[in-house]
């Protein structure tokens, strides 16, 4: 936690823009902690969109600390009493006016609505309980503490959990964020720019190894889990599929089916149960690619095909790439294709050496060698020209979940074929 | 870990939880919370469930009773549905069915001591004390009413345990904070004083492991942490910088009276005991008792006021 790993991005960026506010800051007795205390707090409490009002909440906030606590210095680690929330019981989800509804999956329906007190929007997630044998599904608790536990300026924030009349009814109040990636990589007229694609990996890796860090899998970093609002910071979210995972993994077994087939990682394809964050750096990697072509890296139909084209882009495994391959539970049953070299220089013609070694360092096969999130932050591809946009500078969208009409400039003709493809694959989803 | 903040109760909570509010006195709810702490601890060493789902389970439940009274809800359903959903959030799910048994014979066993302890006080032959031994266990059949009673008990009860908490169920353990300050003090050699305060932090005597105080729905870890250590090494007569300036708590960001109150709550644990106080809390498992005790009681007050 020392390291402070979690929110570089967002404060490095920060003093490259705003270079006054950052000299402020550094005046004050011990900026580091309490910054993050503070950070966590105004989240919490202040609903205005925090991009906008967060320089001035840090400020006031932190002069406050700094003269309370100057008495004892307090430890990072022992923030004082008072800044640990009460116990607080559940608020009605009629403290929330229903706008319209966003979209709707196997876990139940998001809708977007208006907080009746402070007017902001919000994001409700209505959980399915209603089959359940075995009391509150195991799924929906990971999903609640995972997001509580990770709380990260690129991670979707929650507020609360609300309920309705009955028992069955339970809600997850989240950060209304106006696009999904997914949505905006098949409307936008255009790729992202190699600087917009460098902010946006950024913030994807600092949001990973965050969770990473609190023991957080996600288990399902897709291009559609990721939102973006309007000024450019995305955000991770759906956390439904995330669990804990202890040191050594894989205590207790843990489950095959997890992540959308077009993102799963080869270990997980060849029946690994002892899988760990390697599984979403692999995720990482075809997100990367997917923003740089503007569609999914592997199209597959099927794990046989996916297997396929994975050995076609990167040469099947070796002994050397991959030494574990031959113990994986499905191995002998798949037969490899002749040798080949990868093909990743040829399939991204227009990116540096730099990228393509990140992108192979992602879409390494021997998860014990394939780049951490840690490490991928500091990979010389994000300090060389062009540099990573500041996100302010990203062009806003028209947001489909809060239902703005797009104007059409010209249509985007591949769209309609990949976005039913898209929505045939995703109903194998578990 | 370190830096998330679990809940703790406030100061309107503390200074008045609902049981009180409800006329139940604090020693009484003291009592059924301790008991209600010592049952799902049973209840994990039968079901073999590791122990930081069950800690989890009693810091959960004792986070509950300063949302809700004891009038309202029984320990022994909230203790079932805190342990339940402690074993999931732990990723060690237990079975309904065998939680459902485990404390209907956990149950069973203490009416039968208490039956025991009222037989023998109207005797007055307190030679032996009450066990179970003696005990004919008749689990409850498979399909039967019984069996589905107690199965929506500990669904209701869960559910209530997520809503009346907002759902916030950050708990941190402080096993790794005890063995990391113990190291700072350069006392993990002692393995006495290792043993004996990570009893206090379990409030033990010796043998039982359990959580049995409030403590951790009031204090931070490092607090209680500290105060195990205090109790430890006044205990064993071991010296630590303990003069106004030169605090070894100090390094911890423990402060005095928050460490004389937690001692308090453990060692008040210890007091010496009535048997009938032991038998009176084993009749209000279910609210049912508290309800009972409570209309009893109030006609007795009425009068005198």
């Amino acid at each position: 936690m020392s390291d402070g790993a979690g929110p570089s991005t967002p404060s490095r960026k920060r003093s490259r823009w705003d270079i006054d506010e950052e000299n402020d800051q550094l005046e004050q007795p011990q900026p580091q902690p309490v910054k993050r205390r503070s950070k966590t707090k105004s989240t919490k409490t202040s609903p205005a969109p925090e991009q906008a009002q967060h320089p001035a909440a840090t400020h006031t906030e932190l002069q406050r600390t700094s003269t309370v606590h100057k008495r004892p210095p307090h430890s990072v680690f022992v923030p004082p009493r008072t800044l640990h929330p009460p116990l607080m019981p559940s608020r009605s989800v009629y403290c929330y006016e229903r706008l319209n509804s966003i979209e709707e999956g196997s876990y139940g329906v998001v809708f977007r609505a208006r907080d009746k007190v402070t007017g902001d929007i919000v994001a409700l997630k209505k959980l399915k309980l209603d089959e359940e044998k075995n009391g509150f599904p195991i799924t929906a608790l990971r999903e609640i503490n995972s997001l509580m536990v990770c709380k990260h300026e690129n991670v979707v924030g929650i507020r609360e959990v609300v309920v309705g009349d009955t028992l069955t009814q339970v809600f997850i109040v989240m950060d209304f964020i106006e696009h999904d990636l997914k949505t905006l990589l098949t409307t936008m007229p255009a790729p992202f720019l190699q600087s917009e694609v460098k902010t946006l990996m950024l913030q994807l890796l600092s949001a990973v190894a965050h969770c990473h860090e609190r023991w957080i899998l996600h288990r399902d970093l897709k291009t559609s889990n990721l939102l973006m609002n309007n000024r450019g910071t995305i955000k991770v979210a759906d956390f439904g599929l995330a669990r804990r995972y202890g040191d050594p993994v894989g205590v207790g077994g843990l489950t095959q089916l997890v992540v959308t087939l077009w993102y799963r990682a080869p270990e997980i394809l060849l029946g690994a149960t002892k899988y760990s964050t390697a599984i979403d750096m692999w995720s990482v990697g075809c997100i990367f690619a997917e923003l740089l072509l503007k569609e999914p890296l592997f199209l597959a139909k099927g794990e046989i095909e996916l297997l396929s084209m994975i050995f076609k882009l990167l040469g099947p495994p070796t002994p050397h790439s991959w030494p574990e391959y031959q113990t994986l539970p499905l191995a002998k049953s798949i037969s490899l294709p002749p040798p080949q070299l990868p093909q990743l220089r040829q399939k991204f013609p227009h990116i540096t050496a730099a990228g393509v070694d990140l992108m192979s360092r992602l879409l390494t096969y021997d998860p014990e060698m394939r780049i951490s999130a840690v490490d991928a932050l500091k990979h010389p591809y994000f300090s060389e020209s062009p540099l990573p946009k500041h996100p302010d500078l990203f062009s806003s969208f028209p947001s489909a979940a809060a239902g703005e009409k797009r104007r059409k400039p010209y249509e985007s003709p591949s769209a309609p074929v990949r976005a039913a493809d898209h929505k045939l694959l995703t109903d194998f989803d578990p | 870990m370190s830096t998330s903040l679990y809940p703790l109760a406030s100061l309107p909570q503390i200074e008045k939880t609902p049981s009180r509010e409800d006329g139940i006195p604090g020693d009484l709810e003291e009592d059924l919370r301790a008991y209600g702490c010592k049952l799902i601890h049973e209840a994990g060493i039968l079901l073999k469930q590791k122990q930081v789902a069950v800690a989890t389970a009693q810091i959960l439940f004792q986070r509950f009773w300063f949302a809700t009274s004891m009038k309202q809800f029984g320990i022994g359903d909230i203790g079932m549905g805190a342990l339940y959903l402690a074993s999931k959030l732990e990723e060690c799910p237990v079975r309904i069915r065998d939680l459902v048994n485990v404390y209907d014979l956990l149950l069973q066993r203490k009416a039968h001591i208490r039956a025991q302890a009222v037989a023998s006080s109207l005797a007055s032959t307190s030679s032996s004390t009450p066990s179970w031994s003696e005990l004919k266990y008749t689990p409850m059949s498979y399909f039967g009413n019984t069996f589905y009673d107690l199965k929506e008990a500990v669904v209701v009860a869960e559910m209530q345990i997520l809503k009346r908490l907002g759902f916030n169920l950050t708990v941190v353990l402080p096993y790794n904070t005890l063995v990391n300050y113990l190291r700072v003090l350069g006392l993990t050699s002692r393995e006495d004083v290792c043993t004996k305060a990570w009893g206090y932090l379990n409030d033990a005597p010796s043998v039982e492991a359990r959580l049995q105080t409030p403590v951790y729905a009031l204090y931070s870890v490092p607090t209680i942490v500290c105060a195990a250590i205090l109790l430890t090494t006044r205990h064993l007569g071991i010296a630590l910088p303990s003069a106004p300036e030169n605090c070894w708590w100090e390094l911890f960001d423990a402060e005095w009276e928050d460490l004389s109150s937690v001692c308090g709550w453990i060692m008040r644990l210890y007091r010496e005991r009535s048997l009938e106080d032991h038998t009176r809390v084993m009749g209000m498992v279910a609210k049912k008792g508290v309800r009972q005790w409570l209309e009893e009681h109030r006609s007795v007050g009425g009068e005198v006021r």
